[in-house]
């Protein structure tokens, strides 16, 4: 009579007793094809710190020991060589408030589950619960097309074009601080806690062209703090045209950091202040976007309730 | 596989990602092979996998888990090169019978010509599941992870699977049990 045990260990045997393959010869055919093969940056920015470098990690280091100067950055004034005069960008969604109620019911800032949307597509107008900053709200996208990542982000289409657009919803914490060298990947020191010295800290990132903020808007009836940023030949780290390999940091979390995924895309902050606690969501479209997936981000945001 | 190359690789080290696919690459090839039973297949799919891990490496977030995403690339590779193969594969479906097999000489004489026939009327999704378990020794809870499947659907499968080759294996001893697909 045979057993499982014995049909396991003839297929075993049949699965491993075979010719030697080698693989030399494909190993050619792509070798050969790499320089002809763009790699596809991902829009999602977000990378732990620990994936860092240790030349990066001596240099977030370092950065304690340079604080009177990366303070000085900080104080500098928005506008001051780092705003206006960036490339055409998509047109930013207005930061006027939006019409929404006065909020009733009660958030809950304690720390909660962590909520987020299963990872595939996401379908039109259903909602979907996030938790942020220890928040739970839910929101809702206007078109098809967008999907979670299950983690922590939703995104419109996958890799560069210009019809991407995506949010990072920073479901298990919330940044508190920027990068003082976004290419050296220095950080700042932390700032805050209020939405708006964290949006003013946003808003002079060395590097980046600042297209609007900080704005008062609202977010699902609670006050909110809003920047638009975009991303000219100051932000190319290897000044060769691409943001490949020198990542252009922006802004950090304890343990993630968020870069911009490449020259010319934009990105749009909005900094929640939740009866005290702070809920972040960045969204970015990509190089050559037009208006449609900047309109879609600013549904998706406007479609937000706290529970 | 050495994280260090794969951060490289991430950045668009050219160099880095040679040294990364020489080390894949043979490993590649035999579990396409093992999946496909098609050596030009395989080696189509292994160089489409190649590449493909080239181009998406940047959207890998976690260096650490390359491995199980590599692999869920080549199988990917192995399913769009299965579709091709199914224009030439004979149309038949293997159904599974639950009886024992009643010889107990399997071990020492196995008909490898029935085995083969049996893994090929497998679908690609049974076959991936046998071999990335069966050959790659890897635990079923990693393989629904490369596969993206609950754990339990690769069991299923998994189960499955080896009830039709047991079949294919009987062959001799009782009637046919296939179908011809409409």
């Amino acid at each position: 009579m045979s057993t499982e045990r014995d049909m396991t260990r003839i297929v075993r045997s049949w699965l491993r007793t075979d010719e030697h393959e080698s693989a030399d010869r494909v190993l050619d055919h792509v070798l050969a094809q790499l320089n002809a093969t763009p790699q596809r940056r991902s829009w999602w920015p977000a990378r732990r710190i620990a994936d860092m470098n240790n030349v990066a990690k001596l240099a977030i280091a370092a950065a304690a020991v340079v604080v009177v100067a990366v303070v000085g950055i900080n104080l500098l004034p928005a506008g001051g060589g780092v705003g206006g005069g960036g490339p055409a960008v998509t047109p930013s969604p207005s930061p006027s408030p939006s019409p929404s109620p006065s909020p009733t019911p009660q958030p809950s800032p304690s720390p909660t589950t962590a909520a987020f949307p299963p990872a595939g597509a996401l379908a039109i107008g259903s909602r979907h619960r996030v938790t942020g900053g220890g928040v739970p709200y839910s929101l809702s996208v206007p078109t098809s097309g967008w999907t979670s990542n299950g983690e922590w982000g939703i995104e419109k289409s996958a890799g560069i074009g210009p019809n991407g657009a995506g949010f990072i919803l920073w479901p298990d914490e919330t940044p508190t601080g920027v990068f003082a060298d976004p290419c050296a990947i220095l950080k700042s020191p932390p700032v805050g806690p209020s939405a708006a010295d964290l949006a003013a800290a946003v808003a002079a990132i060395p590097g980046t062209d600042l297209v609007s903020g900080p704005s008062d808007v609202t977010v699902g009836g609670y006050p909110a703090k809003h920047v638009v940023l975009t991303f000219g030949k100051d932000a190319d780290c290897n000044a060769d045209g691409r943001l490949t390999g020198g990542e252009f940091y922006l802004w950090y979390a304890p343990s993630d950091a968020r870069y911009a995924t490449e020259l010319g895309s934009t990105i749009r902050v909005w900094i929640v202040d939740v009866d005290g606690a702070i809920v972040w969501i960045d969204g970015e479209t990509n190089k050559g976007a037009g208006p449609e997936p900047g309109l879609e981000i600013q549904q998706i945001i406007d479609s937000i309730q706290f529970e | 596989m050495d994280t260090d190359l794969v951060v490289r690789a991430q950045r668009g080290d050219k160099g880095a990602y040679a040294l990364v696919a020489t080390e894949i690459a043979d490993r590649f090839l035999a579990v396409a092979r093992r999946i496909l039973r098609d050596m030009d297949l395989a080696e189509d799919a292994t160089q489409h996998a190649l590449l493909a891990i080239w181009q998406d490496l940047p959207q890998l977030r976690d260096p650490a888990l390359f491995d199980a995403w590599s692999y869920r690339l080549l199988v990917r590779a192995c399913y769009a090169e299965g579709r091709k193969e199914r224009r030439w594969a004979p149309n038949l479906r293997l159904l599974p019978v639950d009886e024992p097999i009643a010889n107990d000489g399997l071990s020492s004489v196995i008909d490898r010509d029935q085995l083969e026939g049996g893994f090929r009327r497998l679908s690609i999704d049974h076959r991936a599941v046998v071999v990335l378990h069966h050959y790659l020794d890897l635990p079923l809870d990693r393989v629904a992870t490369i596969l993206g499947i609950p754990v339990g659907t690769a069991h299923s499968r998994l189960h499955h699977a080896m009830r039709g080759l047991r079949a294919a294996l009987d062959a001799d001893a009782r009637p046919p049990v296939r179908e011809v697909a409409r």
